[in-house]
């Protein structure tokens, strides 16, 4: 047996799982996207792209990823920089602070949210008993809900990567820049953020697509009246059973997040190189 | 170059700190607090301290069953990932194969597509070919999910270990199975196992896939909650999140002694 042999041995099970049972699913969906009762066909799109409901799911899909990638950023980066920047054992506790929520299920999460936020809840009533909202004042089943309930659940995935970066970021660069005169701000402006961009970047991207294809949260928090793409893919398959219908959205939601993942794969694949 | 940055920048960051903090545990907190309440409502703070809740979940049916399905599901995708993701990585690892980094990105590409479109192209692949979704279904596909993650922690790994072991294994007279189990396993074996520890987490937390490809009689531990929230969520539905949020700080802690959080979470 040569070495070749082993190897091809050992990497074929998991190369076969993949291949049936990944890249052949795939396949079959994309395949019911453009298939009608006699032959391929573009009606499937063609309803979506005609149906004023469907145009707003779409709408309001990109509004909030666009939103609570923004948000993630603006919380996630100056929490990674004080991660990077803290004694190793307040970073050991920052990052289990991080994945404890992230290796939770998501149900059990937004099952939290959704006692905070409800009309009862801890958030409503505060804000009522402060006079700053009137009386039939409600988070739940809006966007608002929405977003809090995604930052919380994507933030983890954005403060990880752009930490990634900030830890192999060589801090005598900063120094220096202090020393030479630079105030804190403008060593952040000119030193620690252009450095750390690859990270902003790959925490956006991953941020992006994991927001525009989440639907149990939004389902939850949302409600059937605030729908994202994802939750109508999924009301498709298991509430009208109009699967082509269900196929063509993913196929829309496949399109967009390819987009926005090929320069992400093209960006994780760089420093494995260097 | 901490006392390079002034009093009061510091003092905002501990309150930022705290406020993330607040953020990101808070809810698992509250979810723990619902499941302690004596009455039947959801409240937080909670009314009164009582464990019944935990006594009726545990005297449930629906939910033993769920929990049952979630275990088994769970243990089957721990063994399949974590042999295929391994035997993968080993292979991978040693750059022999023809196109070893296309191999790499091949075997990752799971994490990079939305989950929801694999669970509806599984859903749709299976029912046009083999029929109603079974555990089988459910294992296969939660496998695909879990592969990457083991693939991913044993090359990390391996990343560290000697290259050159295995060839003075080969150069003593050691044959090709005696290398693999007796110097590559070996080395491979922190990763392995945190990638089997992810891989359990990742399917008894698994949501998604399990969403698509539930029928009744096929609910996972996941499915039964989000039904229940979707419908009637009561203290109950509190103290099941409990005991799985208390099984996920467990294999955090094991995750950390086996490899070491800091590495796993940076990589």
């Amino acid at each position: 047996m040569t070495d070749r042999r082993e190897n091809l041995i050992l990497v074929a099970p998991g190369l076969l799982l993949l291949a049936v049972a990944f890249f052949w699913p795939i396949g079959q969906m994309l395949m019911l996207a453009f298939e009608g009762p006699d032959g391929p066909t573009l009606d499937h799109f063609r309803r979506f792209l005609g149906d004023e409901f469907y145009l707003t799911v779409l709408w309001r899909t990109v509004r909030l990823s666009l939103l609570i990638t923004l948000i993630c950023l603006l919380i996630g980066f100056p929490l990674a920089y004080i991660m990077a920047r803290v004694g190793p054992r307040a970073r050991l506790w920052l990052i289990i602070m991080l994945i404890l929520p992230l290796m939770t299920s998501v149900v059990v999460r937004t099952f939290g949210w959704m006692v905070v936020l409800s009309r009862s809840g801890l958030i409503p009533s505060t804000l009522r008993d402060m006079g700053l909202v009137g009386r039939s004042y409600a988070i739940m089943h809006s966007e608002l809900a929405i977003v809090i309930g995604m930052v919380q659940v994507l933030l983890p995935f954005m403060a990880l990567s752009i930490l990634g970066v900030l830890l192999r970021l060589d801090i005598r660069l900063e120094e220096a820049a202090r020393t030479m005169g630079c105030s804190f701000l403008s060593s952040m402006r000119s030193v620690v953020l252009p450095l750390s961009a690859p990270g902003i970047l790959a925490g956006s991207l991953l941020v992006f697509t994991l927001s525009a294809s989440s639907f149990v949260t939004p389902n939850l928090l949302g409600g059937p009246r605030v729908q994202v793409l994802a939750a109508s893919i999924y009301r498709q398959v298991t509430q009208t059973l109009d699967w082509n219908f269900a196929a063509a959205q993913a196929v829309i939601l496949f399109a967009g997040v390819a987009l926005v993942l090929i320069p992400y794969i093209m960006l994780m694949r760089r420093p494995a190189h260097g | 170059m901490v006392s390079a940055i002034p009093l009061p920048l510091r003092i905002a960051a501990w309150v930022f700190v705290a406020f993330c903090a607040l953020l990101l545990i808070g809810p698992l907190i509250v979810v723990v607090g619902v499941s302690l309440s004596e009455s039947r409502f959801i409240a937080f703070p909670p009314d009164g301290l009582s464990l019944r809740w935990y006594a009726q979940v545990l005297s449930s049916d629906a939910y033993l069953a769920a929990g049952w399905l979630s275990l088994q599901l769970a243990v089957l995708v721990t063994v399949s990932a974590t042999i295929l993701g391994g035997a993968a990585a080993i292979a991978i690892h040693r750059r022999r194969l023809p196109a070893s980094e296309a191999m790499a990105t091949y075997f990752l590409s799971p994490l990079v597509l939305p989950t929801i479109i694999y669970a509806l192209g599984m859903l749709m692949l299976w029912s046009a070919f083999v029929g109603p979704v079974s555990l089988l279904t459910l294992w296969i596909a939660h496998s695909v999910i879990a592969v990457p993650y083991v693939v991913r922690t044993t090359l990390a790994v391996l990343a560290d270990s000697d290259p050159f072991l295995e060839e003075a294994a080969a150069t003593m007279g050691a044959g090709r199975v005696q290398r693999l189990w007796l110097v590559l396993l070996p080395q491979c074996l922190p990763g392995l196992a945190a990638g089997a520890f992810f891989a359990f987490n990742l399917s008894f937390d698994e949501a998604v896939v399990s969403l698509f490809l539930r029928r009744p009689g096929l609910t996972t531990l996941p499915v039964h909650i989000y039904n229940q929230l979707e419908f009637s969520p009561d203290p109950a539905v509190a103290a099941v999140s409990t005991i799985m949020i208390g099984l996920t700080v467990f294999l955090i802690l094991v995750i950390d002694r086996l490899v070491g959080v800091q590495k796993v979470a940076s990589n």
